[in-house]
């Protein structure tokens, strides 16, 4: 599958799941595109990052991705 | 093969980088958040180690033919060429402010041209090639102490020692730590420094902690381990929860299938959160690492346990796990002194009766651990008896045990 | 820069008496002198979790610098108001320099650019091997990443479900047991693979760890999912005239590490030959004899005489898998997957097995598994085989005791289909 395919395909997911969920782990994207190699996922993923179509979310241990616009400092401030 | 490596290490120079002052505006007049990949440079990785290479250490590279540690914390090293090194080996806090590292860079050029070194163990190693260079650096290192009494820069943990304690951030700098690191560390270290400082040990011993369960400290394979540990189940903010947790993520994050999803009423408003099954739950916090809003952390819950006889080296026997041996002792900040007395008579029990050569771990296996309970006047848990995954295997199936003070005959 | 305010720490003022290093004295008169406002509130902070017994940090999404997943870790005080000074206080991951020696210029350098980036605290180092820059504000993030890689020819380390910065022990640099470049593997591969080291690319993260010998200095069989430990296939080097010098006591045994007791003289067949774990040796009062054939490279004779022993000159590395902390499914150590390996520039015949690896691990793992959690999951030998691995008995210390075998269809005459009339036949209900 082409670059740009894969990266459509993940923003298409991405946008399906922000309804019901804010981060998704590479692996998701990897079960919703059982087409594209695992490998080449992940080099999609990453450069949808570069162009700014979407950004990393880290607990440490774990990173997700998520569609921009998110307030990550959200929940940081006191309430 | 080697010698193109030696090679290309001999041509390895200091990059000229580090000679210019640092520009405090320069990161201001390169980054523009409007365009943020501009001006960014990427995927450089670390610096070429062999540029931070003392000479003889450059010079030697692969060459080095034996070694002895001529007094605790001084290690000399015999090249093929007929160079030597001394290695200064000191303790360091890990925790260090950069005026401390400042002055690790003053004592470095005065004694060691411009270059030192950190441990695996956050010690850190001056290299001197002359005795009475060596000699003038331990006078120097001996005389430089912090205002309330305690070395900067202890010399020692070198062979059959206590070397220094590997450790966490605690509550210095985590979120999700069940006991400090430092402060306990220090208070352990101040105890047992004779230790730290001569090698009447009959292995080396190497003491770690972790705050909690996720153990970045990797305690898991120690001498003795102190293990912070949580004993009261999450808390549930259901008002928050789901702002700021993937639910699905939280239960899935459980390793015992404890969490379920649930909703409840708010001032008339459903709210989507979860409930925990309090019984099941083993207190690991891997639910509070995926959700905020599941706080597990509680002054009286929280404490110690200590773990023994783990260890690394593949010497005489296999590497090993550290198995506990005292499920909880509670936090007792600023000293903790149960901590500090348990991990004292551990210690000074396997001194005096161990053999030569063998580690704490190879001396409760060969006494057996019903003696090592009894040796050490450390009262017998059943929470010590395993019953996580493959729990079988530490079972005993055989007659061969010996009848200590735990057998009642009646 | 205003009036700084020092907290009342009476508790945590304890922990700078006694001899070993006091972190309190250090940050409490770096903040006096520098004007650093956070250290006096990290302290402050400190003082109340000694009192209440709780942390009072709380975690932060934060992930740091633009296009890179990891090197930042979020963290942010839930004492504002207390200590607005380390509110936002993240921490910031730099790679290494493999082995960990440093020249002073490079250290002052990070100093000053710390000093105005940040609060001036760190860690030196991170339990992974980083440098560890403890506590700034989101704004400070990307300065900070502009000056390393302007300034510093430095770059982040890894955290999250990336390569994590690839450490090893101190090597060839200084020590007589390294059988392996272990710099050079451990630099190598940190280049080869930054694209995994600053972006997530796997279920979890993923730990390469490298020791030049079975004495594991960096404790990778313990810590990495993939440990590299220096190992040789020859004849240890003996020489005699050494050996003697220990048995009459010229040379001090195991470099002097026992010398704080009075443990007697030096008895070689007690203190070696006798401790040997395959009973390999034997000393006939003027002769040390090794098989070598049945040694297991424990090192226990080569570190007791290093004067006299040391290993064979046909050099390489065991490949080990597995390695991790007890969470989630229990402690595991690495697991033998290579008994010997050549390691030499390009190191393309080990790159080619990490890749195999990972494209497994890629694909069948599930999310925060790690490597060691799936070769249990599918079984060893399962494992084995999908990356391309041999079957040997090295890799198990004893056979299965069930008899639970997986047996697949090929591997039975005629196959699993059968006509139940045809059996009837045979054998009548």
């Amino acid at each position: 599958m082409e670059m740009e395919e894969i990266k459509q395909k993940i923003l298409e997911f991405m946008q399906k799941k922000a309804k019901s969920k804010s981060k998704i782990y590479l692996k998701d994207m990897q079960r919703a595109i059982p087409d594209a190699k695992p490998m080449q996922i992940k080099k999609a993923a990453n450069e949808l990052v570069r162009e700014g179509k979407l950004e990393y979310f880290s607990t440490g241990s774990t990173v997700m991705y998520s569609l921009p616009g998110q307030d990550l400092e959200k929940g940081m401030t006191s309430e | 093969m080697a010698d193109k490596i030696y090679e290309e290490i001999q041509n390895v120079q200091l990059d000229e980088i580090f000679s210019k002052p640092y520009d405090p505006e320069l990161g201001e007049k390169l980054y523009n958040p409007q365009k943020p990949m501009e001006n960014r440079i990427t995927d450089i990785g670390p610096p070429h180690y062999a540029q931070f290479f003392p000479p003889v250490i450059k010079k030697n590279y692969g060459k080095w033919k034996s070694h002895e540690i001529i007094e605790p914390g001084v290690i000399k090293y015999t090249s093929e060429t007929g160079d030597v090194v001394y290695a200064v080996r000191c303790a360091t806090p890990r925790l260090a402010t950069t005026d401390y590292i400042r002055e690790i860079c003053e004592i470095a050029e005065k004694y060691c041209e411009g270059y030192v070194r950190w441990t695996t163990r956050n010690n850190i190693e001056f290299h001197v090639t002359d005795e009475e260079k060596l000699r003038a650096l331990l006078d120097d290192l001996k005389g430089r102490k912090h205002p309330g009494g305690s070395y900067k820069f202890p010399v020692g943990g070198t062979g059959c020692s206590v070397t220094n304690i590997v450790h966490t951030q605690g509550w210095v700098h985590c979120h999700t730590p069940a006991i400090d690191a430092s402060g306990i560390v220090k208070s352990v270290m101040d105890d047992l420094f004779e230790d730290f400082q001569n090698m009447r040990l009959p292995a080396k011993v190497r003491i770690a902690l972790a705050c909690c369960l996720n153990m970045c400290g990797a305690v898991h394979c120690s001498d003795i381990a102190i293990l912070g540990i949580h004993r009261k189940p999450p808390l549930v903010e259901d008002e928050r929860l789901e702002y700021v947790c993937e639910i699905p993520l939280v239960i899935a994050a459980c390793p015992l299938g404890a969490i379920k999803p649930a909703t409840v009423e708010i001032d008339g408003k459903k709210k989507k959160t979860v409930r925990v099954n309090e019984s099941r739950c083993m207190f690991c916090g891997n639910c509070y690492t995926m959700c905020p809003a599941m706080p597990l952390a509680d002054g009286e819950g929280d404490g110690i346990a200590i773990l023994v006889g783990g260890k690394i080296s593949n010497r005489i026997s296999a590497p090993k796990f550290s198995k506990l041996i005292i499920p909880y002792i509670p936090n007792e900040p600023p000293r903790w002194p149960t901590t500090v007395k348990w991990v004292k008579k551990i210690l000074e029990t396997y001194a005096q009766h161990a053999r030569k050569y063998e580690r704490v771990g190879d001396w409760a296996e060969r006494i057996g651990w019903e003696k090592f309970f009894e040796l050490c006047e450390i009262p017998f848990s059943e929470k010590t008896m395993d019953d996580y995954r493959l729990a079988y295997d530490t079972y005993r199936t055989s007659m061969h045990f010996k009848f200590t003070s735990h057998v009642e005959i009646k | 820069m205003g009036d700084i305010k020092k907290h009342e720490t009476p508790t945590i003022d304890d922990l700078k008496k006694g001899p070993f290093p006091s972190f309190v004295d250090d940050i409490e008169i770096f903040g006096l002198n520098k004007k650093k406002q956070a250290c006096l509130d990290l302290l402050g902070q400190l003082e109340l979790s000694y009192k209440n017994k709780e942390t009072h940090w709380k975690h932060g999404g934060i992930v740091g610098v633009f296009g890179y997943g990891g090197g930042v870790i979020g963290r942010y005080s839930d004492q504002q108001d207390k200590f607005p000074a380390i509110w936002a206080f993240h921490t910031i991951r730099v790679n290494q320099p493999a082995s960990k020696f440093y020249h002073v210029s490079a250290l002052r350098k990070l100093c000053d650019l710390w000093d105005h980036r940040g609060s001036g605290m760190t860690n030196f180092h991170g339990s992974t091997g980083d440098m560890v820059l403890l506590g700034t504000t989101t704004e400070q993030l990307e300065p900070v990443f502009f000056d390393l890689t302007h300034q510093m020819n430095m770059d982040l380390g890894g955290s999250g479900s990336n390569l994590r910065t690839p450490s090893c022990c101190v090597g060839k640099a200084r020590c007589e047991f390294a059988c392996i470049d272990t710099q050079a593997l451990c630099y190598d591969l940190t280049m080869t693979y930054q694209d995994e080291l600053h972006r997530p690319a796997f279920p979890y993260k993923f730990k390469f760890k490298i020791s030049g010998c079975p004495n594991d200095c960096v404790a990778a069989i313990a810590r990495s999912d993939m440990s590299i430990i220096g190992t040789w296939i020859d004849d240890i080097r003996i020489d005699q005239e050494a050996v003697k010098a220990y048995v009459g006591g010229e040379l001090k045994p195991n470099a002097g590490a026992h010398a704080g007791r009075d443990w007697g003289a030096f008895d070689i067949q007690k203190e070696v030959i006798d401790l040997c774990p395959t009973g390999c040796m034997s000393w006939d009062g003027n002769k040390l004899t090794i098989d070598n054939k049945n040694c297991v490279r424990c090192m226990h004779c080569i570190n007791v005489m290093p004067e006299a022993l040391r290993p064979g000159t046909d050099t390489g590395a065991t490949i080990l898998m597995g390695a991790k902390a007890p969470i989630l499914e229990g402690a595991q150590l690495s697991t033998v997957m290579i008994p010997f390996i050549r390691l030499e520039p390009p190191y393309d015949n080990l790159k080619e097995i990490v890749e195999n690896v990972w494209m497994f691990w890629m694909e069948e793992g599930k999310n925060r598994e790690r490597l060691g959690e799936l070769i249990q999951r599918v079984g060893l030998a399962n494992f084995v085989e999908t990356v391309k691995l041999k079957h040997i008995p090295q890799m198990i210390r004893e056979p299965r005791s069930n008899p639970y075998v997986f047996w697949k269809e090929e591997e039975v005459p005629g196959g699993w289909k059968r006509d139940i009339a045809e059996f009837r036949k045979r054998h009548p209900a």
